[in-house]
This record gives structure tokens, sequence and C-alpha cells, in this order.
């Protein structure tokens, strides 16, 4: 499906990008692979949903190369794959979710908020300007964090009083997230990032460790249990 | 638009390359492509699971991509226990993809498959750059290629034999030779052309695996030339393979000998595109004049003789 972005903002060092929703949106943490027609890149990019509005699809972007840079033009047109890939349980987040966010990860929470209204959102960047990101998000109650503090300061405290957290960040970030609501007993859902080609299983090229094994990541998540993160490594 | 492909008659001249497509976690998708296939070829399976390489597999360059996946696959005991009954059930012919790292091994992995359902031919991966050893090394010696062939085909049966040549070789035509001399039904030509990548900032490799496959438009020239090496260099019917993306790149590797192409890189971002790619041919050929029965004749005079 083509669609046309309609919107471009910078938000902190990051670009809000919003496309006509002539496309199945799909839900929470799920994906869609976007390119712009006109531009370099060959492939699409795997991108989750920032919010979805009546008439746009909003996505929050950290542009390193040219393959998201060419998004950022209003009136590009857009390929649009998918939705692929499986997204939050949010029927899984029960009365007290947490959601914790790392630097771009700040990009699926706000569509994850305005669904879980209980939510409260602990959220860590690398430093103030990016930390501006964090007022997408519409939940009641926020804590965040800059560098030197890791986000996994104020979750600990959260923790006490969570139901479940749905996290997403990097990778050492989630490895940590998932370790501590291993250790106080905390359901956790992380969504994972990888590179992609295509998005539908086909490239085996976004491989990450789950169960202590290389697995496609488009068909096991993006978002996963986060125990699946914590498995030793097995021999092939 | 049939196509005889050797011994292999195809509704239409478009498949999959090998390693581009899992046809079931498409379905599971709702991307009904192996319906658009004239046969869904399958990821290479070898005798033991591997897990592949690690990450990054993947890294887009100019044109196209490089990859180094590493062979993943669930090993040919789960393959044909697991993976083959579904595949099966999608209703396509299914051409299975063997690779080894030792002759013995293709030989054997022929001889499991010979009797299984549902599958109308074999292709010898003997041209994957992104393992330590074995495969490519097969592939880049015309000996190797002609036993390894000789072998499989042998211990195959009925089953035809495709040989899925490199173009990181200095002369394709030789190795087209050593499959046609091993017994092979047909050549499938190319796999991808050996690449690496850096990034800029650190200067590290861009791929976490031994080596790099480039694919896309950007080798499409280079497959072109060695399809056309191939034809020069033996009968067998060919189906070609790098760069595939329209109707029209399909048409150029028909007039470079082809029989059936392979669409791959081009599907990661139009996973219908082999539909597309049928459609344009078809009209391509339709409206070309003199071009149908060129085609055409091209793939009669690839049948054996003695095909059945």
């Amino acid at each position: 499906v083509i669609a046309v972005v309609t919107r471009v903002e910078p938000v902190g060092p990051y670009w809000l990008v919003a496309l006509e929703r002539t496309f199945d949106h799909g839900e929470p943490g799920r994906f869609h692979m976007l390119r712009a027609v006109d531009g370099e890149a060959f492939l699409g990019r795997p991108l989750s949903a920032l919010a979805v509005r009546s008439d746009e699809v909003e996505y929050l972007l950290d542009v390193r190369g040219p393959g998201l840079a060419a998004l950022l033009r209003v009136g590009a047109a857009v390929d649009v794959q998918g939705p692929f890939g499986r997204g939050f349980d949010l029927g899984a987040a029960g009365d007290r979710p947490v959601l914790c966010a790392g630097g771009i990860g700040i990009a699926v929470m706000p569509w994850v908020a305005e669904r879980l209204p209980q939510g409260r959102l602990v959220a860590g960047f690398r430093d103030r300007t990016a930390a501006a990101a964090a007022g997408l998000v519409p939940a009641a109650r926020a804590e965040v964090v800059v560098e030197p503090r890791l986000v996994t300061a104020p979750l600990d405290a959260a923790l006490d009083e969570a139901s479940a957290v749905l996290a997403c960040g990097p990778d050492p970030m989630l490895q940590a997230v998932a370790a501590l609501c291993g250790a106080r007993g905390v359901p956790c859902q992380v969504a994972l990032e990888a590179p992609m080609a295509c998005g539908y299983g086909a490239c085996y090229g976004c491989a990450v460790q789950l169960d202590g094994r290389w697995q496609r990541l488009c068909i096991e998540g993006p978002v996963v249990d986060g125990r699946r993160l914590l498995a030793a490594p097995v021999a092939a | 638009m049939t196509v005889a492909v050797g011994r292999v008659t195809l509704e239409h001249p478009v498949v999959n390359g090998s390693g581009t497509l899992d046809a079931l976690a498409a379905e599971a998708a709702g991307l009904h492509v192996a319906a658009e296939l004239a046969a869904v070829v399958t990821k290479t399976v070898t005798p033991l699971p591997r897990a592949g390489n690690p990450p990054p597999r993947i890294a887009e360059t100019p044109a196209g991509m490089l990859n180094s996946i590493g062979l993943a696959n669930p090993g040919i005991d789960a393959f044909r226990s697991t993976v083959l009954p579904r595949m099966r059930a999608l209703g396509r012919p299914l051409v299975v993809s063997i690779g080894g790292f030792a002759p013995n091994q293709y030989a054997s992995l022929a001889a499991a498959l010979r009797d299984e359902d549902g599958i109308v031919a074999l292709e010898l991966n003997v041209s994957c750059p992104n393992v330590e050893s074995g495969c490519l090394s097969i592939g880049s010696d015309p000996n190797e290629t002609r036993s390894v062939t000789a072998r499989c085909a042998e211990a195959a049966g009925d089953l035809p034999v495709w040989v899925k040549l490199s173009p990181n070789v200095a002369d394709v035509g030789v190795m087209a030779r050593a499959a046609e001399e091993g017994g092979a039904d047909a050549l499938v030509a190319v796999n991808t052309l050996r690449g690496a990548a850096f990034d800029r900032a650190s200067g590290a490799p861009l791929l976490g695996g031994p080596g790099g496959g480039l694919s896309g438009p950007a080798v499409r020239p280079v497959a072109l030339s060695a399809v056309a090496a191939c034809r020069a260099a033996t009968s067998l019917p060919i189906v070609g393979s790098g760069g595939v993306g329209s109707g029209q790149d399909a048409l150029a590797f028909l007039d470079a000998g082809a029989s059936a192409v392979a669409v791959g890189t081009a599907a990661f971002r139009e996973p219908l595109l082999a539909r597309r790619v049928r459609e344009e041919l078809a009209g391509l050929l339709a409206a070309g004049a003199g071009r149908p029965s060129r085609a055409e004749s091209r793939a009669r005079s690839a049948q054996p003789s003695t095909a059945a």
C-alpha cells in the first residue's frame, strides 16, 4: 500500500512522521516496513507505530541513514508493508502496568498508554533534549531520567506495585529490565529491534537470541516475553 | 506460459530463489506467496540443524543488500518430519535445496529425499559464500562439482537434480559444463556475489558471519553475464537468478538464455513480486514480436531428447 507523508515534526533529536491512514495500522507493538518510493534505500525499514489518529498513523524516527531520512518529507510517497509480527499483549498487562522506555524505545509507548490509561511511564534518555519525547506519552504518571541515571533505577522502585512491565529500548537495557523483572517475579513484555529486510520471515536477517538460540524476531516478536531473553545459549 | 526446465514442467517461468522465502511463514502472515510461484524452492537444508551466523546478518548496500545468514535450517530429519508435510500442504511443486560440507553429505541428503512426495527437483547449493568451509569450495572446483552432481543424480533416483552455480568463479561456464557432465537436469544461475561492508564510524565489518553475499539489482548484470556464459557452455535449461524485480528484468534473463527466473531480494520489499513479474512478463512476451517463440524454442531446445 502507498501512503503519503502528511506531517513531519521534530521531537528533540527524533522526528515524528505521520502517514495518511490508508492501510491496516495493526496493534501496538506490531510493525510495518516503510520505504520512501523515491528514496535511495532499496529495502523498507521496520517501524512500530507511535499512535493512530482518525486519519493518520504516526511514527517516531531516530534517523541514522538514508532509509529513514527519505521519510522526512511531507508529500513523500511511502510503500507500506504489513502490519507484521506480534505486538503487546495488552490484556495481560493487569491493572497497574509500568511502561518502560529507553531512548527511541519511547516510540511505541504513546499508543500503548492510550490503550492502558492506568499505565505509569518510566523512561530513560541520553540527555534532556531526547527526554522531550517522553511528553508524547499520555500517561497519568511519569518518571524520566537522563544518563548517567539509568531507567532501571525508577523501574526498580515502580516494580513494588507493578502488575506487569511493557518495555522497549536498546538491547542492554531490555536485558537488564528482563533480568530485574525476572528477579522480582513481575511479568515483562519487551519490544526488541533488529535489522530486517522483509518483515515476514523470508530473509532470516533479524536473528535475536531467544530461549538461548538465534530466532527470527519478525516471527517471534517483535514483542516477546522477557524471560526468553534470560535463557542461557544452547548449542545448535 | 508453461515452460519446461529439463524434466520439470512449470506452469509459468517464475519461481523463488532458495533462501529468500519461508513459504509457511508468509502464509501465516497472510501473504499467499506460494500460489504465485510455479515452484516453491526451499531454504537450503543440511544434514544437521544449523543455528546460523551471529548478527548482524544483513546490511543494505547500494541497489541491494549483503547477507550472511549461514544456512540456518532445522536439519534434514526435522525438515522431513515437520517442515516438508506442511510445505506439501501448500499444494505447489517443491524444489528442495540441499547443502553440505563434504560430497557424501549431498548424496545422503539426495537419498533421504528421493522418495518424498511433492518434490519435483533437488537443487544442489554448491555456492553459498557465507559458511566457513565446504559448499562454495565444491562449487568453485569443476571436478568436485561434476563428482557431487553425479553422486546426487545417482542417489536421487528419478528426481531431477538442479545445480545452483556461484558467480564467484573465474569461468562459470566451466562449472556449468561440469554440472552437465555430472548429470544435472538444469542450472540455477546465480547465487550471491561475495561482498563486504564496514561500519563508517567504527570500521568494524557490518556483518557478523564469516562471509557475505550480495544480492539485488546490483548483481543483475553479473547474473545475466553468468546465464549467457552457461548458455554458451551447455545445453542445460537455466533458471536465471539475480536482481529480478520486474517482467522486463525477467525478459532480459530469457534473452540471456534462461528458461525461467527466480525472484528473491526484491520480494523482500514486495512479497507478491512473483505475481507482478509473471504478469508483466506475459504482457511483454505477448506484445514483443518474435519474443514468445524465442523463449519457447529455448525452453524446448533445453529439454533433453530422452525426456519422458
